[in-house]
C-alpha cells in the first residue's frame, strides 16, 4: 500500500513540477522524511532519482525545440557536477538535525522569494515569441563565464546537499549576468540538472542512501505526472497552482522545524 | 555567435534522454508489477536496475555529447565534456566503501 501512496505522491510532485517549474525534489524530500518516516539523508538521496527523471523527461522536450545551449550547459556542468559530488560526499558527515534545519530554511527562503515575486515563477511565459510555431531566439554570446561557473558550483553544492535541482540559482545567473535569453537559460538549467543530480546520486547510492523500493514508485509517478503536467501547462492558470505549492512548502517548513525542535528537546 | 541551432546534435542528445527516461519507466514499472505478485528479491532487483539506469542516463548523455563534439572536431567542448565525465567518474569511485 505504501507503494501506491508513493506512486500518487510522485505523480502529484511531477505534475506540479511540470506546471510550475518548481521541481519535485523540494516537496518530495520533506514529505518522505515527515510522512514516510524516512531519515532525511535517505529522503534526499531517494528524491534525487525523481529529480533526474524530471530532468531527463523535460529536457528531451526542450532539446527538440532547440532551446537548449548544450555547449554552455556542458561548460557549467563542470562546476555543478564538482559542487554536487563533493557536497554529496560531505553530507555523509552531517547529522540529521543539520540537514533538517537547512532544508526547513531553504523551504522558507524559497517560499518568501516566490511570494515576493507575486507568484511568478516562469517569467518566460509572458514573452515567448513564436513565429510560424518556430521559436525565435535572438543571437547571443554567453559572457562572464567565471561568475557563471562560480554560481554553478554553488547551485551544484546545494543540489548535492538537499537533493534539489538548483534552477532558481542558475536561471537568473545565466539570464541576468551571462546575457543568455531567458528561454534558453531555463532549458539549459533543466538540462544541467540531470548530470548534477547524477553526480550526487552516485555518491548517495554508494553510501546506501537511496532506497530503491521507495525511489522506483516515486520515479514512475513523477514520470507520468510530468507528462500530464506538460500537457496541462498551457491550459491552467499557473499562479493559483504556485500559491498552493507555496502553502504546501510553508506547511512542510513548519512541520520540519517542529520535528527538529522535538529532536532537540 | 549564438551557440544554438544544431538540430542533429540536439536530436541525438534528446534521444538518449528519452530512451533513458522511457526505458527506466518501463523497467521500474515491471519491478512494481512484479512486486504485486511475488515477494522477495526479484522485484527489488528489477527496481534497482531501473534506478541505476536512471542515474546512468545523464552520464550516457555526457558520453554521447563528448563523442559528437570530437567527431565535429569541436575539441574545446570535447575536452570540456571529457572533464565532466572525469568528475562524474571520480564521484562514483570516491563513494565506494564509504560508511
Amino acid at each position: 500500500m505504501v507503494t501506491i501512496l508513493l506512486l500518487i505522491l510522485g505523480f502529484f510532485a511531477g505534475c506540479l513540477g511540470a506546471l510550475t517549474g518548481i521541481g519535485g525534489g523540494v516537496l518530495l524530500t520533506p514529505i518522505l522524511a515527515l510522512h514516510f518516516g524516512i531519515p532525511i539523508r535517505e529522503a534526499i538521496g531517494t528524491s534525487l532519482v525523481a529529480v533526474i527523471t524530471t530532468s531527463a523527461a523535460s529536457s528531451s522536450v526542450h532539446l527538440q525545440r532547440h532551446t537548449t545551449d548544450i555547449r554552455l550547459g556542458m561548460t557549467l556542468e563542470l562546476a555543478t557536477a564538482l559542487g554536487a559530488g563533493v557536497m554529496a560526499y560531505l553530507v555523509g558527515y552531517f547529522n540529521r538535525t543539520v540537514l533538517e534545519g537547512l532544508f526547513a530554511g531553504f523551504l522558507l527562503y524559497s517560499s518568501i522569494m516566490i511570494l515576493s515575486k507575486g507568484g511568478k515563477v516562469k517569467p518566460e511565459d509572458d514573452s515567448s515569441p513564436a513565429v510560424n510555431g518556430d521559436l525565435v531566439i535572438p543571437p547571443y554570446e554567453p559572457k562572464r563565464y567565471p561568475l557563471g561557473l562560480g554560481a554553478s558550483l554553488f547551485a551544484g553544492a546545494l543540489s548535492g546537499l538537499l537533493g534539489i535541482g538548483g534552477g532558481p540559482i542558475k536561471v537568473p545567473v545565466m539570464f541576468i549576468f551571462m546575457g543568455v535569453p531567458l528561454m534558453v537559460a531555463t532549458a539549459t538549467s533543466n538540462f544541467m540538472i540531470g548530470v548534477t543530480a547524477a553526480a550526487s546520486a552516485m555518491v548517495y547510492y554508494r553510501r546506501g542512501d537511496i532506497l530503491v523500493e521507495v525511489a522506483a514508485p516515486l520515479a514512475v509517478g513523477v514520470f507520468l505526472g510530468s507528462l500530464l503536467g506538460a500537457r496541462l501547462a498551457p491550459r491552467i492558470h499557473t499562479r493559483i497552482v504556485v500559491y498552493l505549492l507555496v502553502g504546501v512548502m510553508l506547511y512542510l517548513a513548519g512541520r520540519l522545524s517542529l520535528h527538529l525542535l522535538q529532536g532537540v528537546l | 555567435m549564438s551557440q544554438l541551432r544544431e538540430p542533429a546534435f540536439d536530436r541525438a542528445v534528446a534521444l538518449v534522454l528519452r530512451v533513458g527516461a522511457f526505458g527506466c519507466f518501463f523497467v521500474m514499472l515491471a519491478g512494481l508489477m512484479d512486486g504485486l505478485f511475488m515477494t522477495g528479491r526479484i522485484p527489488l532487483d528489477i527496481e534497482r536496475a531501473g534506478v541505476l539506469l536512471m542515474i546512468a542516463t545523464p552520464v550516457v548523455r555526457v558520453i554521447v555529447a563528448c563523442f559528437l563534439f570530437f567527431r565535429e572536431k569541436d575539441y574545446k567542448y570535447g575536452w570540456i565534456s571529457l572533464g565532466v565525465l572525469i568528475i562524474l567518474t571520480l564521484g562514483a569511485l570516491f563513494g565506494i566503501g564509504e560508511h
